[in-house]
């Protein structure tokens, strides 16, 4: 172990860096926006509709939708760390398990049924996917667990790889019969794109993401054991199948949220926890607070580009993220020359 | 290796504390503002700055007589040429809630689908007044329009349009009601092929302009055709979606060279093959009548 040792004030201050940090570019980016806004004038208050078009554009738009990016970018990071370490697989991101299909099929279920559905259809998006997201991992659990009958990290990815070509299928099927204006909802909804939500919405999932991330946290030491391979893990006195499941379940939790509250933004679940495991090392305990932190202002930063670039056009943030992202990864790559790896 | 469980917990807990004080704060300050507006203000009088997010709305309000009045509109409204001069709030698949604000419109008139209704939710809760329309059938138009009078104060001219569409539209009907009703196949993209379905909006158009749609009941609504199928459905007129409004006559001699191998279908025997441009002739607007005459005099009178 060439790692520097990890203090608990080491990693504190990592994180506050970076909690500063993300909360400084939380602020440039609620400024930031295709028309100019006075922040004195916006933060004077609510003259009704119509009066202080800054506290609207601020309070109405942009502050919800910038919320809103760092919720489901902490989320989708913190779940691409836990699939990685659980899975022992570099490749895994938080879709990996079939939580893409899923999400999608129960999207483009509501998106279908809008008629039907009514006056509920705004919200049906979101709980229809946060219902296939869930309901798919519980299968892919099921399969991967029980079906096989053994317990592997292969298992779980072949039962993934299965269910998303069956869903995705599914998904296909029902393109083909949906109106055309349906068919284009169905297509920018998969690609991901933020939207602006009422502050209930966005303050319910944010407990809920954070309570999912406090739960990760919480078993970050174990996951560390986990990397090392499920003999080692037991020889070191951790419950492996026990841990699995709880990681597992907590990552799908919040995966399932920042589905439901955006469509799939792709990207940010494997970038990130690669970025952050290549510039401050695999522990856990850093890894996942780091990674939270700077999966929420990359894809506040994202969504920012997303909403001006073309302004007052919008693109789906979910181009943004993988067209810089990917640049990026490979930069982080080359200047650190050690491995990318899930162990430590 | 030395990490105090308790210590990295501590911090945890006191990110998760701000957090919820900064949305408890924030939701604060929103739920004044939602309290402290009324939308009604402006329902009394008759709307000033009127913001429309897509094309058959916008020509709509232009029709009403309200040129003047309509601020903004989507970067898809071109017609009449005079709405390319307007402001403009994004996509209409992706408007933009900032842009609309700040155009400071008091009335907002969206469609009805998904990201549409995302932005009018916004607005409806900033307090802006949002008329949300479901246009998707040609029996949706007149309500529609009835609408759009009722909340703009034109309802007067709001029924004398429907009357003018109504009339265009029963005169194209009985104009070619007792003649021979040819087959038509509609051609949404030639490669690969994709042809209207029956249970489509283009089927109604084309039974109102006395024709019928050459492919019969199918479940999907824009199929893809086998050959077989293809060189089963006895189409005695090809009409072929432009792609691009620009180069019409080009496509049209590359669509005759296309459907050249299919030299048993009777459209391409008697060389029935056009191009027309889809957003004069299907835009679910005020031109829909002109779009239907322009259907059949392509159909009857060659």
């Amino acid at each position: 172990m060439k790692a520097k040792t990890l203090t608990a004030r080491n990693v504190a201050a990592k994180t506050a860096a970076a909690l500063l940090l993300l909360i400084v570019i939380l602020f440039f980016c609620t400024l930031t926006g295709s028309h100019p806004v006075s922040l004195k004038n916006a933060l004077s208050g609510d003259e009704g509709q119509g009066h202080n078009i800054d506290y609207e554009i601020i309070f109405g738009s942009r502050l919800p939708r910038v919320l809103l990016a760092a919720i489901v970018g902490a989320a989708l990071a913190c779940a691409g760390v836990t699939l990685q370490a659980i899975l022992r697989n570099p490749l895994a991101d938080p879709y990996i398990l079939g939580i893409s299909s899923g999400a999608g099929l129960g999207g483009a279920l509501a998106i279908m049924l809008a008629s039907v559905l009514g006056s509920w259809a705004g919200v049906s998006v979101g709980i229809f996917a946060f219902a296939g997201a869930l309901g798919t991992v519980w299968l892919v659990w099921f399969i991967g667990h029980f079906a096989t009958g053994r317990s592997s990290a292969t298992s779980l990815l072949l039962a993934g790889v299965v269910v998303n070509a069956f869903f995705s299928a599914l998904i296909m099927f029902l393109t083909q019969i949906a109106k055309s204006y349906q068919l284009r909802e169905i297509w920018l909804w998969l690609m991901g794109s933020i939207t602006e939500k009422n502050l209930a919405v966005i303050g319910a999932s944010a407990i809920a993401v954070l309570l999912g991330l406090v739960g990760l946290f919480s078993i970050a030491q174990r996951l560390n054991v986990l990397t090392l391979g499920r003999a080692e893990a037991q020889g070191l006195g951790v419950a492996t199948a026990r841990t699995n499941l709880i990681a597992f379940a907590l990552a799908a939790f919040v995966t399932s949220v920042a589905v439901s509250l955006s469509g799939l933004i792709g990207f940010v679940g494997l970038i990130v926890p690669h970025g952050v495991r290549l510039i401050f090392g695999p522990d856990h305990r850093q890894l996942l607070p780091l990674s939270a932190l700077c999966g929420a202002a990359l894809l506040v930063i994202a969504d920012t580009l997303a909403r001006t670039v073309i302004a007052p056009a919008q693109l789906p943030v979910g181009i943004i993220t993988a067209i810089a992202g990917g640049p990026f990864f490979l930069i982080l790559l080359a200047r650190y020359n050690r491995k990318v790896s899930w162990t430590k | 290796m030395t990490i105090h469980k308790i210590t990295l917990r501590n911090i945890l807990l006191a990110a998760l504390v701000i957090l919820v004080a900064a949305i408890v704060l924030i939701r604060i300050c929103l739920h004044r503002s939602i309290h402290t507006t009324s939308p009604e203000v402006n329902s009394q009088s008759e709307p000033q700055r009127i913001v429309s997010l897509a094309p058959n709305i916008t020509e709509i309000l232009f029709e009403l007589g309200l040129a003047d009045k309509v601020i903004a509109v989507s970067n898809d409204c071109d017609w009449p040429p005079e709405a390319l001069g307007k402001e403009k709030i994004g996509s209409f698949w992706q408007p933009s809630v900032e842009a609309v604000i700040s155009c400071k419109p008091d009335l907002v008139i969206t469609l009805w689908f998904q990201q549409q209704s995302n932005v009018a939710d916004s607005l409806k809760r900033l307090g802006y007044k949002v008329l949300t329309l479901r246009l998707e059938k040609l029996d949706e138009l007149a309500p529609a329009i009835e609408k759009i009078g009722a909340a703009t104060g034109r309802s007067e001219e709001a029924e004398r349009l429907l009357g003018d569409i109504n009339a265009q539209i029963e005169r194209v009907k009985q104009k070619y009601d007792n003649q021979t009703r040819p087959r038509v196949l509609w051609v949404v993209q030639p490669e690969p092929l994709r042809v209207a379905g029956s249970n489509t909006f283009i089927t109604e158009l084309l039974e109102l302009a006395g024709a019928q749609n050459a492919i019969s009941l199918t479940s999907i609504q824009y199929p893809g055709l086998s050959t077989e199928e293809l060189l089963t459905c006895r189409a005695d007129v090809i009409i072929q979606a432009a792609m691009n409004k620009d180069t019409i006559e080009q496509q049209r001699r590359e669509a005759v060279e296309f459907w050249s191998k299919y030299k048993n279908l009777p459209a391409v025997r008697n060389n029935r093959i056009y191009v027309v441009d889809p957003d004069t002739i299907l835009r679910l607007g005020p031109r829909i009548g002109l779009g239907l005459e322009q259907i059949g005099r392509i159909i009857h009178e060659p």
